[in-house]
């Protein structure tokens, strides 16, 4: 048999987790102690390990969110329809998300979808590229009048999310210490799922940050980002605390996100 | 080319050990972390790595090239090894005698070839395009395995002698996979090792593995056994000054347990100088 043809017909039987297929165990010399399917079941057996280690490592949360049983369910579904075509294990557990999405069995679970998205997020903040945080000493060498022309760049592991209610909660509970946080969890699971919420997670010092942000907030910084200037930021975001002026709060934003190392760099905007 | 670096005795960089190594900066002389754990944009890994080798000669160790799979070379992966090895200039990069996948797939495992002259002339091709690309020679691997082909037309111990010649590549001898493929598949480990073209040994890799009985697996979780360990006295007396480390990717011990079995190394290298230097036939040493 040609050597394109047997790995054609190891990875079939690999994939198929198929220790059996009575083609390849032709090709397999006889050994006098032990079985060929056996010999063959350590390949077939160590695909399906090594990548339920992999998405147990990236979803622990999801894990204790949907409960033993269930989270089985999803990995083996995972496994047999995301084939990684990656060289780097690291990202075979990324699409997880969009997979949950798509299902007919996953994408009513929205909260689940959350956890998800959110601990993708972490994953993907932690090794993403380096920049340095900008100080509030580089905010503070504008002039207040020159702030609204203002544009900036921000750190390369920020991401925004838009997920279902409750999945930060149900974050901090599953991955708590405390038996006394982790009870929560059943009670969030038992608390129907309605809207949304928005969080960032980025990492600054190295280490993964993440909280929760306001409709307002999250209105301004998704424009920040999109590299909008202070001063159109605004005009453009209406903000729903009318008992502190727009640009106060505004730019309390925008210190918190200095302070906090989202942003990577400040400039006067260009007029193109 | 020049010949490569003798780098003494190493370890694998695994992040479990990043805050020990660098806080203690272990007698260890130089580590081999796994390339592909490293290929990505930044943060914790990158910095960490870069921060060891400001101390230590690193080595990088690939499980991905799939230097004998049927499908095409994936350059875009090997650009990526490129840039990682301009960047932290390693003493040498290796991979292995295996595939990983096919048709675009990759099985995050190191899978067995059949030992026939087409699988030769495919390897050989693929190494020296490889070694083209990178402009270095590559080290590659004997990987183990669990079944062997009833097609093979060689050994694997003459397909990896005739390989590494004909591709004009250097050698990583894994003392425990020859030890664990000579118990799965019967053959006698000692033949093996005298058979290794000594002067392309660049490296020797040690590990534990687990022992299932009928066969063995190459686990990387357990302590070297004695077997390996006399194997190892074979390898060095066949292979001389070549540099060695241990891999260790689970079950992970006290880093101590690890440097302890590095000292082991170092005594049954200096036990088999003074044997030598007496003009004493070489014994067990392990």
């Amino acid at each position: 048999m040609k050597l394109a043809e047997l790995q054609a017909l190891f990875q079939s039987a690999i994939l198929a987790g198929d220790e059996t297929d009575a083609q390849l165990i032709e090709e397999i010399l006889p050994k006098a102690d032990e079985s060929r399917e056996t010999l063959l079941g350590v390949y077939v057996n160590a695909y399906t390990l090594r990548l339920t280690e992999y998405l147990d490592e990236d979803y622990p949360a999801l894990r204790a969110y949907l409960g033993e049983k269930e989270f089985r369910a999803l990995v083996k579904a995972y496994i047999a329809a995301n084939p990684s075509k990656f060289r780097n294990a690291r990202w075979f557990s990324n699409p997880m998300p969009e997979f949950m999405q798509e299902s007919a069995k996953w994408r009513a679970k929205r909260r689940a979808i959350g956890i998800a998205q959110f601990e993708r997020a972490l994953t993907d903040a932690f090794d993403a590229a380096d920049a340095s945080a900008a100080s509030l000493e580089a905010l503070a060498s504008f002039p207040p009048e020159e702030w609204p022309e203002l544009a900036f760049s921000f750190h390369p592991s920020l991401h925004l999310l838009q997920v279902a209610k409750g999945t930060l909660d149900a974050y901090v509970a599953a991955t708590a210490e405390d038996e006394e946080t982790r009870k929560r969890l059943a009670q969030i699971r038992a608390t129907a799922c309605e809207g949304t919420e928005a969080a960032a997670v980025w990492r600054a010092e190295g280490d993964l940050s993440y909280r929760g942000l306001e409709d307002d907030e999250r209105l301004a910084l998704n424009e920040a980002i999109a590299g909008k200037s202070f001063g159109e930021i605004c005009q453009l975001v209406a903000f729903q605390d009318e008992s502190q002026p727009a640009v106060e709060r505004l730019a309390q934003f925008l210190v918190n996100w200095f302070s906090e190392g989202l942003v990577a760099g400040v400039a006067k905007a260009t007029c193109d | 080319m020049e010949p490569l670096p003798r780098l003494g005795y190493g370890l694998g960089l695994r992040p479990i050990y990043y805050e020990e190594i660098l806080s203690t900066l272990p007698a260890v002389d130089w580590f081999e972390i796994i390339s592909e754990n490293y290929m990505i944009p930044g943060g914790r890994p990158l910095a960490m790595l870069e921060r060891v080798r400001r101390d230590y000669p690193i080595v990088m160790h690939g499980v991905s090239m799939s230097l004998a799979s049927t499908d095409p070379l994936d350059f875009d992966y090997l650009a990526e090894l490129k840039a990682l090895a301009e960047r932290m200039e390693p003493a040498w990069i290796s991979d292995h005698v295996a595939w990983t996948g096919v048709h675009g797939l990759n099985l995050h495992d190191l899978l067995p070839i059949p030992y026939t002259r087409e699988a030769l002339a495919h390897v050989v091709e693929r190494i020296k395009r490889v070694q083209d690309f990178l402009k270095r020679r590559l080290v590659v691997e004997n990987a183990s395995t669990y079944i062997a082909f009833k097609g093979a037309e060689m050994t694997e111990w003459e397909f990896v002698a005739e390989m590494a010649e004909r591709a004009d590549c250097l050698l990583l001898l894994d003392v425990n996979n020859v030890f664990v493929a000579s118990f799965n598949h019967g053959f006698d480990a000692n033949v093996y090792i005298d058979a290794v073209p000594a002067g392309r040994v660049a490296q020797f890799h040690m590990a534990g593995h687990t022992n299932k009985g009928t066969h063995r697996i190459d686990t990387h979780d357990q302590p070297i056994c004695e077997e390996v360990w006399k194997l190892y006295g074979r390898a060095r007396r066949h292979c001389g000054d070549v540099s060695a480390m241990i891999e260790r990717d689970d079950n992970f011990p006290p880093f101590a347990e690890l440097l302890a079995e590095l000292q082991r190394m170092r005594d049954i290298d200096a036990s088999l100088s003074a044997q030598a230097s007496l003009g004493e036939p070489p014994r067990s040493a392990a």
